[in-house]
């Protein structure tokens, strides 16, 4: 017989308000194998778990059941107090009578009815646990940080800090991201470009950073502190190594297309460099617009090139690379317009998104920072601003607040008023959100200093008439409908996942909300933590954020991964599958559904009859194995079980739940 | 017909003689007039017993699963009808035979005959024979006797339904190709996805309810083919030993969601059932479904293609997740 000692928690009043203790406890005593049972008010303090530890001992217990919280909170609280007491840890036990069981019940009878029978579920699932023990695992003090917005390179300059290498990849062709296309930043009218700049520079200079630009990740395989991803380094028909970075291949370049970086309002070469401060200061060849790929005709750039760095016969590489920890900042994208109608958007040039605005009034973008009406290249007068236009849209938007909206363009206020004192900007809103240090103080400014008029209520229509546009919509709070001719109307267009964040998700095993932003693994406590060991997340790939915010948290995900980075060796969970080769049938399903790719098939030799034959079966790599029980849920004959997680285990506590 | 039967015997014997093949699987002719037994030839000589009629209904594939694994490395033929050769197939995908060790020869079928359906109208009688005739049936009595009936009228319901009687895997075809001009086989799963839930219910625990757990339908079904079967094991046991009601649902809806996806719908569980359960129902509204949410899906036609239930796409439908 077991002896199975049962620790039961009041969580102050969390369990303790609605469950009656005694009564678990005097249930619980009664469970066959239960040598002990006791309650404590708060079991994980210290005195609790010294508890723990003197009743292992002085009841000379073999399983350990803590009825208390979920066993994400306080598992390993009480597998090292068991530990501390000379017991494996994984023969304890967690009931959660209280996610589960308490805070969703009110009636105190029924939620202690519930409460005994997951206390008799855990005593039956620790019966039939077993001792386990982890392996130690060598790591890959190597980072690979995805995406060279704010977010990566801070990431990058933080883990590269710390002394270790750092791959940086980037899908464009310069690192920068969005905040390079941004003028100022609220709340204190930083030039985005000056401060994130030298940022860009560092990364490129740091000894310990690798900039992979133009460059894509394409596979990645393995488990926390070993991942091995193959990254294509996209063909840039440029020599980096050659390149001077003159400029002449695209003076003279003669196709021309919408450039990415100034949003569509000016165009491009097919070879360029996307902003003149780019890192590196390198061109590549957009082939889909470059003559010579299309037509076989020109190759203009190649004789212009003096120090012969153009190379049209390059070809993509793939280049397989080891790394510890993944930090992933893929960044943000604007949301399509094309369901609202109503604004027009795209059947005038005057009507912009909030980004097409940050290049207007940029230095460096299309008007040289003049802000000028790309319909007839004049001074706007009167500039509406839209907000929320697919943010806090459940109909034919996103459900989420964008969150940065309400402050840029407070800020595009100020800026405009700045460059045309005799301008009016018109704010239409739904309410104006500035939590955040100074944001209000700011938006205040705009309202009082700068004369921005909020109009709060929505838009009902834009369109043109002569060389304006008129706004129509309604003022909620008089009631009226009001009617503006403006010159220029800027959508605050909602902030999106990128486009390929579905397939980031994939190749990382990573969680994503339904809008595509990826998951972390709790809300609150493990914020840049995701469900895939090992890999964190920075910035707005995870949801709307502003930039300190997305700084933050890349410092945050630099911090975790240095946690993995800086040991030679980690312990593996020992909660993974195991095979039972005598019942595998070697169908290999397994492998078909393992998101780790830790299966794999071996042939074994097996006497039948006599005689020697050999037969396939499936093997699990446990460093890989994440013990997430896809292939257990798979395998028909059961020979798939998840160590900790086993079939017995899960079929005792069945029977014992259903009693 | 017996042209075909001489065609088996003569390429059983050849290729016994020849050392292409140690083991021949074929039909051989049963006790009773209705029965055919698989039959495993080894020497040539005793290719002769080897019959081909309108009875032969065992699907053979199976039993390759013995005999593959207990003779490392030889080759054995086997003489495969449609829906045989769609479950050697999925075999072939579930790991469970090996193509190179295996000489299929396929044969053509315009259906079975269902015995019970003669017993219904008392052709049974005397019966020592069937043979087919192009649209016709020839009943053989024992006295000489010959009765000539509309085959359609009593072949297999299963076989009404074939959507491939030609043989999708072959090394050799026997015989001219059959027309394919399957009945709708998805009406009985209509039906009952018509009752509501309770009547739905109630029908398949009164079915359940005669199951003496015989386990035919599971040793007959070539996607049950593992090693050793959960349904086996002490520990864990999934499974109580009594023959109650709920052990029965549990064992049926168990054993539906483990061919999920696999079952190539030869309808060999509903026919060898002792006591009737309209097994094959079952398993079509699973493969309606997966057809319904992940496209057209025949199970066995091609064991290259990826099957829908194990391949994860991020397109995939997710119908469940949207409330």
């Amino acid at each position: 017989m077991r002896r199975i000692g049962v620790f039961i928690c009041w969580c102050g009043a969390n369990i303790a308000g609605t469950v009656d203790i005694e009564k678990v406890v005097e249930e619980s005593k009664k469970i066959p194998g239960v040598a002990y049972a006791g309650e404590y008010r708060y079991m994980c303090s210290e005195i609790g778990q010294d508890m723990i530890r003197d009743t292992i001992i002085e009841q000379n217990l073999d399983r350990v059941v803590v009825a208390a919280c979920s066993p994400r909170m306080h598992e390993p609280t009480f597998r090292r107090a068991a530990e501390s007491a000379g017991l494996n840890p994984y023969l304890v036990q967690m009931a959660n009578i209280r996610e589960h069981c308490s805070w969703v019940h009110k009636d105190e009878e029924e939620a202690t009815r519930k409460a005994v029978a997951l206390v008799r579920t855990a005593v039956a699932k620790a019966s039939r646990s077993v001792e386990l023990f982890s392996q130690e695992i060598p790591v890959e003090r190597r980072a690979l940080v995805l995406g060279g917005g704010i977010a990566g390179i801070q990431a990058a300059l933080d883990i590269a800090d710390a002394g270790y290498e750092v791959d940086l990849v980037e899908k464009s062709p310069t690192i920068g991201g969005r905040m390079a296309q941004l003028d100022k930043t609220f709340p204190t009218l930083d030039c985005s470009a000056c401060i994130l700049t030298p940022k860009m520079v560092d990364a490129s200079s740091h000894p310990n950073i690798n900039l992979f630009t133009w460059s894509e990740v394409e596979q990645v395989e393995g488990y926390v502190g070993n991942f091995t991803v193959t990254i294509r380094k996209k063909a840039r028909f440029v020599d980096e190594e050659k390149c001077t970075g003159c400029g002449d291949c695209f003076e003279k370049c003669p196709s021309k297309v919408d450039s990415e970086f100034d949003e569509g309002l000016v165009q491009r070469k097919a070879i360029y460099v996307p902003f003149p401060q780019a890192v590196p200061n390198v061109p590549v060849i957009d082939k889909e617009n470059c003559r010579w790929f299309v037509k076989e005709k020109c190759r203009v750039c190649e004789k212009v090139c003096e120090a012969e760095a153009v190379d049209l016969e390059q070809e993509d590489e793939l280049l397989e690379k080891r790394y510890g920890a993944v930090v992933v900042a893929t960044g943000f994208d604007v949301l399509g317009l094309e369901e609202f109608g109503e604004f027009n958007y795209g059947k005038h040039p005057d009507i912009i998104t909030s980004l097409e605005f940050e290049r207007l009034v940029n230095a460096s973008g299309p008007t040289g920072g003049k802000l000028l009406r790309p319909s007839n290249q004049e001074p706007p007068r009167n500039v509406v601003f839209v907000q929320c236009v697919g943010s806090r849209d459940k109909s034919r938007g996103k459900p989420y607040c964008s969150k940065i909206c309400c402050m840029y363009t407070a800020k595009h206020t100020v800026l405009l008023k700045e460059k045309y004192p005799q301008s009016q900007a018109y704010v239409f809103y739904i309410d104006v959100r500035t939590g955040g240090k100074d944001f209000e103080e700011f938006h205040r400014r705009a309202v009082e200093e700068n004369d921005a008029i909020y109009l709060r209520g929505q838009v009902g229509k834009v369109f043109p008439e002569g060389d304006k546009l008129l706004v129509e919509g309604v003022d909620s709070l008089s009631g009226k409908t009001v009617q503006i001719e403006a010159d220029m109307v800027v959508l605050a267009a909602a902030m999106v996942p990128r486009t390929d964040a579905p397939e980031i998700a994939r190749l990382l095993t990573l969680g994503t909300d339904a809008h595509s932003f990826f998951t972390e693994a709790h809300p609150k406590l493990r914020p840049v933590e995701t469900h895939s060991a090992g890999v964190f997340l920075a910035g707005a790939c995870q949801g709307p954020k502003d930039i300190p915010e997305a700084v933050a948290q890349a410092s945050g995900s630099a911090s975790k991964a240095l946690g993995i980075l800086s040991k030679e060796t980690l312990l593996s969970d020992p909660c993974v599958s195991k095979v039972d080769e005598s019942l595998c049938t070697g169908c290999l399903m397994c492998i078909d559904v393992c998101p780790y790719h830790a299966i794999t098939e071996k042939t074994i030799e097996e006497k039948v009859h006599g005689e020697v034959v050999k037969r396939v079966v499936a093997e699990v790599n446990e460093a890989v194995c994440q013990g997430c029980g896809a292939c257990s849920v798979a395998c028909r004959p059961g020979a798939m079980n998840v160590k900790g997680f086993s079939n017995e285990q899960i079929l005792a506590e069945v029977d014992a739940v259903c009693l | 017909m017996k042209n075909l039967q001489d065609t088996i015997r003569e390429i059983a014997a050849q290729s016994l003689a020849r050392g292409e093949v140690e083991l021949v699987i074929g039909w051989e002719k049963g006790d009773l007039w209705w029965q055919s037994y698989p039959a495993f030839i080894e020497e040539e000589k005793e290719a002769d017993r080897l019959i081909w009629d309108p009875l032969c209904v065992p699907n053979l594939s199976r039993y390759l699963l013995q005999e593959l694994s207990e003779m490392d490395e030889k080759k054995i033929a086997l003489f495969v009808k449609g829906c045989d050769a769609l479950a050697f197939n999925q075999l072939l995908q579930d790991n469970r035979t090996v193509r190179e060790r295996v000489v299929l020869y396929g044969i053509p079928c315009d259906g079975l005959v269902d015995p019970s359906k003669l017993e219904r109208e008392g052709l049974d009688r005397d019966l020592q024979e069937v043979e087919r005739d192009g649209e016709e049936l020839v009943l053989k009595a024992a006295a000489g006797e010959e009765k000539r009936v509309p085959a359609k009228d009593y072949l297999y319901d299963k076989c009404l339904t074939c959507r491939y009687p030609n043989p999708v895997a072959y090394d050799q075809m026997l015989g001219e190709t059959v027309p394919v001009e399957p009945e709708e086989r998805f009406t009985g799963v209509r039906k009952l996805e018509e009752l509501d839930y309770e009547d739905r219910f109630s029908y398949w625990a009164e079915q359940f309810s005669r199951c003496i757990r015989c386990f035919a339908c599971r040793n007959v079904c070539p996607a049950c083919s593992c090693i050793k079967c959960v349904f086996d094991l002490q520990e864990p046991r999934w499974l109580g030993k009594a023959t109650e009601p709920s052990e029965n649902a549990f064992y049926h809806i168990i054993r539906a969601y483990h061919v999920a996806g696999r079952c190539v719908d030869c309808g060999e569980c509903s026919r060898v059932c002792p006591v009737d359960i309209p097994l094959q129902e079952l398993n079509r509204k699973i493969i309606l479904d997966i057809n319904e949410l992940y496209g057209e899906y025949d199970a066995g036609v091609d064991p290259e293609q990826e099957a829908p239930l194990i391949t994860y796409k991020t397109d995939d439908p997710a119908a469940f997740t949207e409330s």
